[in-house]
């Protein structure tokens, strides 16, 4: 346990370590988060929807403050994997699934917190139609956060399931860009999946990629009432034990072939 | 002319050795597909629900997509050294192999690389393009083929020139070039809309400062019969010219910033 | 005038420290790669520039090259001022970086130079004739339809260097050009660099760490240090002023004889027969020898002058580089 902690840890300092590039980042993400707002708001002048603008908004800058979670994060442990460089971590006397899915965790930890801190208060200060509106309510908070962590386990077993595929096929970066896209896609990135047409709704709710970051928005606007909330943490929950097994099992599948086969 | 051959015959050798792995080249540009379909499959979503944007139809908007695309992509392909190359040059100091040859800086930069995958969303876009010029039955008079030939070509130039931003900052050695990706990718999602639907100060930013709807918005709107700013139908000729302009402007600035390269080393 | 000829040529670079606790801004330093450094070279001449890292060499040859525009001094090679007018002067330079390839990586090295030959529009009659030329003299002729990245670290250079010189320059600037290369790569390299240089009076101005290099193909030699230059002259004049110390490894017919010698003979035991290191200015070899015979008769012995890295260490030693 203690090897797990310890990468963990070394993870979130060596995260706090590129203030600069952070500060560029936040600028850039706020300035796409408000091109958003500005044609979904032109949109609802058109046509004003029974989701209330201000849920859209909200979904805007909170989608934008944890840009950083979905994004697939480790350049560095990726080329490991595609240059073979991974067969030095065999050697350690650790569970690889473990020690990679907490080097993962605390990279999209510290990595968003560091991004959402300052854009959330920069949310918070601009006008209203603008900005992030306030919780539907204190348990809707409370239980959005929860949903929040459970679903930054989700992304990293997501994240480690890619990387388990990457060893094994032979390209990569093909590979890697679709799985990347599918995210983008389903995760409500390119799009709110609030907006997208009713009668889908049922559909990609369900699907793992929407109980990342889709699901603690909705709590916390308000979208999923409180009674809905134990079913919404349940899914999370139970998608990201799902995720988290398989994970386990291409892992265990791939170190036993790179012991066969030498790396 | 003699540059246009060096280009041509440059573009030849990088196209030979991206086909040397032609199974990732394959992969690859599928994706590039599938991000700039998912990119359109969005507006299409917001038009199934929202009918239109101000007085534009979803045929309009596909229209202004499609623009944008290929546009925007063109500039990605054939731009491709001075956004993905010319940073990691002055990194290694691989520059100083350019600066030892008898040709302009700029010049070799272009011909160091291309992004033959951005076929892929060039074709999304055409695709666009077509559709929207359907749906909103555009007549394609002689006219409106050379005012959108126009259109894509000087807005070709407007980006290559906004990229540049990003290559003189690098030079200066500035850490966050974030901020200049703000203006170009931050202006290709804005602008792929028309930017009357932007509040003033958003309209005014890709107006007169990254002129994106100078060089897009006035043409393609007269094209579809309906001109933003109410300007009279001779100036959707002159002001994608701006485009150009942009690109002349950051070109000086650049030969400025390799006079400071050339007294400082990196 | 000479073909180079360089007057007071200086320049420094600022460089940002790092940070220190409890300070806001980053302190600058500046940092003199060259001072006040002049020299003259002639037409046709082999010329070895040498110096620890961190002596301004590179700086030398960047500001050559016309890459670096320098502070103050001046420079002209061939007549042309290097940092004015980049594009007409390169056409006349050549330049090697050791480290840095030109050639494209996934192509065959043939289309590389076709290429170049664009770039510095060459003539397709002077190309031909050139490029068989050194393809013959670079032993290059089954490799041009082989892609860079195929290559052998030796091949590379080689290739390399046939890129930089198809253009037939007047000069060629080599920049550590033998740095990794195996014991038969860098003699046929030798080999090449004399060759062009006799056929076409080329000159050279090579960088190197290699004394070898220098010893081969350098008749003169200029010593570079804390930007400024130290010494200019023959490499064997250089060798002259420093050579002060041999070695002698003997071995007596009998074990643990020990000769009886002044203290400025350094004694150290190496197997089973002694290591002598003394200065011939000190203690004249003549009598050393005399006094060696003395303890005991001789199996064994050789004489041995100093090596020629240590040599130019002690020199960088001595000049407080």
């Amino acid at each position: 346990m203690k090897a797990y902690l310890s990468v963990f840890r070394m993870r979130l300092r060596m995260e706090t370590q590129y203030r600069g590039a952070v500060l560029g980042g936040v600028v850039c993400q706020i300035f796409f988060g408000l091109i958003l707002i500005a044609v979904y708001r032109a949109l609802y002048a058109g046509k004003p929807q029974s989701l209330p603008l201000a849920h859209v908004t909200t979904y805007v800058w909170l989608q934008q403050a944890f840009f950083r979670m979905l994004l697939s994060s480790d350049a560095e442990l990726m080329d490991k994997v595609r240059t073979g460089g991974i067969a030095y971590d065999l050697c350690r006397p650790v569970h690889l699934y473990g020690f990679y899915y907490a080097r993962i965790l605390a990279q999209k930890l510290m990595g968003s917190l560091l991004r959402a801190l300052p854009m959330l208060v920069f949310a918070a200060l601009l006008p209203e139609g603008w900005g992030i509106a306030l919780p539907a309510s204190v348990p809707a908070l409370a239980l959005s956060l929860a949903a929040l962590l459970l679903g930054l386990c989700c992304v990293c077993a997501m994240e480690n399931i890619t990387m388990a595929f990457t060893m094994r096929t032979l390209d990569p970066r093909g590979f890697q860009a679709m799985l990347n896209l599918l995210m983008m896609i389903l995760s409500g990135s390119l799009l709110p999946l609030t907006l997208y047409p009713d009668s889908w709704q049922w559909v990609i709710t369900l699907l793992p990629y929407a109980q990342m970051l889709d699901a603690p928005i909705r709590l916390y606007t308000g979208e999923y009432a409180l009674p809905q909330a134990p079913g919404v943490l349940l899914l999370q929950g139970g998608w990201t034990a799902v995720l988290i097994l398989t994970g386990m099992m291409l892992w265990k599948r791939n170190q036993r072939r790179l012991i066969i086969q030498g790396g | 002319m003699n540059t246009v051959r060096l280009y041509i015959r440059s573009m030849g050798i990088l196209l030979k050795s991206q086909l040397q792995y032609p199974l990732s080249f394959l992969l690859q540009t599928l994706a590039q597909l599938i991000m700039e379909g998912g990119e359109m499959l969005a507006v299409v979503l917001l038009m199934d629900r929202f009918d239109h944007l101000h007085q534009w139809t979803p045929g309009d908007l596909y229209f202004f997509f499609g623009l944008m695309s290929v546009t925007f992509y063109l500039a990605e392909c054939f731009g491709r050294g001075i956004t993905g190359n010319f940073p990691s040059m002055v990194r290694t100091g691989q520059l100083d192999t350019l600066l030892i040859r008898p040709r302009g800086i700029l010049t070799q930069v272009l011909c160091s690389a291309v992004d033959p995958r951005r076929i892929a969303c060039i074709l999304v876009g055409t695709v666009s393009l077509i559709l929207g010029s359907r749906m909103s039955q555009v007549e394609w008079t002689a006219a409106h083929v050379l005012l959108l030939t126009e259109s894509i070509f000087c807005g070709f130039w407007l980006i290559l020139g906004l990229f540049l931003i990003e290559a003189i900052l690098c030079i200066h050695s500035v850490k966050s070039v974030e901020i200049a990706n703000a203006i170009t990718y931050g202006g290709r999602s804005a602008c792929q809309y028309p930017v009357d639907a932007f509040p003033r100060s958003l309209r005014t930013l890709f107006t007169v400062i990254a002129p994106f709807a100078l060089v897009m918005h006035v043409p393609a709107s007269r094209i579809l019969g309906k001109p933003i700013f109410g300007w009279p139908a001779w100036t959707a000729w002159i002001s994608p010219l701006t485009g150009p302009a942009v690109f002349a402007v950051m070109m000086l600035l650049f030969a400025k910033a390799m006079r400071f390269y050339r007294s400082t080393g990196s | 005038m000479s073909y180079i000829h360089v007057e007071h040529l200086s320049k420094s670079f600022q460089i940002r420290k790092k940070r220190e606790q409890g300070k806001l801004l980053r302190e600058k330093q500046t940092i003199r790669a060259l001072e006040d450094v002049s020299f003259e070279i002639e037409q046709g001449e082999l010329i070895g520039y040498i110096g620890p890292n961190g002596a301004g060499k590179s700086t030398t040859v960047k500001i050559l090259s016309g890459i670096l525009t320098p502070d103050g001094g001046e420079a002209l090679v061939g007549g042309r001022i290097p940092w004015r007018n980049r594009k007409e002067y390169v056409q006349h330079i050549g330049v090697v970086f050791g480290q840095r390839m030109q050639l494209w990586w996934d192509v065959p090295i043939l289309e590389s130079y076709s290429l170049l030959r664009d770039i510095y529009r060459v003539p397709e009659t002077a190309y031909q004739k050139r490029l068989g030329e050194l393809t013959e003299a670079l032993n290059l002729g089954e490799l041009l339809r082989t892609p860079l990245r195929q290559l052998s670290l030796g091949q590379r250079m080689r290739a390399e260097l046939c890129g930089s010189l198809l253009h037939q320059p007047e000069i060629l600037f080599l920049d550590e050009p033998t740095i990794g290369l195996d014991a038969v790569s860098k003699l046929a390299l030798r080999d090449f660099l004399r060759w062009e240089n006799r056929e076409h009076r080329t000159t050279i101005l090579l960088t190197t760490h290699d004394m070898e290099d220098i010893a081969a193909l350098c008749a003169r030699v200029m010593v570079l240090g804390h930007g400024r230059k130290l010494y200019d002259g023959s490499l064997q004049e250089l060798l002259h002023r420093y050579d002060r110390t041999r070695t002698v490894d003997i071995r007596y017919d009998a074990d643990g004889i020990l000769p009886t010698l002044p203290d400025s003979v350094a004694v150290q035991r190496e197997g089973d027969g002694l290591r002598l290191t003394y200065q011939p200015e000190k203690l004249a070899t003549a009598e050393l020898l005399a006094l060696l015979q003395q303890a005991g008769p001789i199996r064994e012995m050789t004489v041995q002058p100093q090596n020629i890295d240590h040599l130019i260490a002690d020199m960088y030693r001595e000049m407080g580089l």
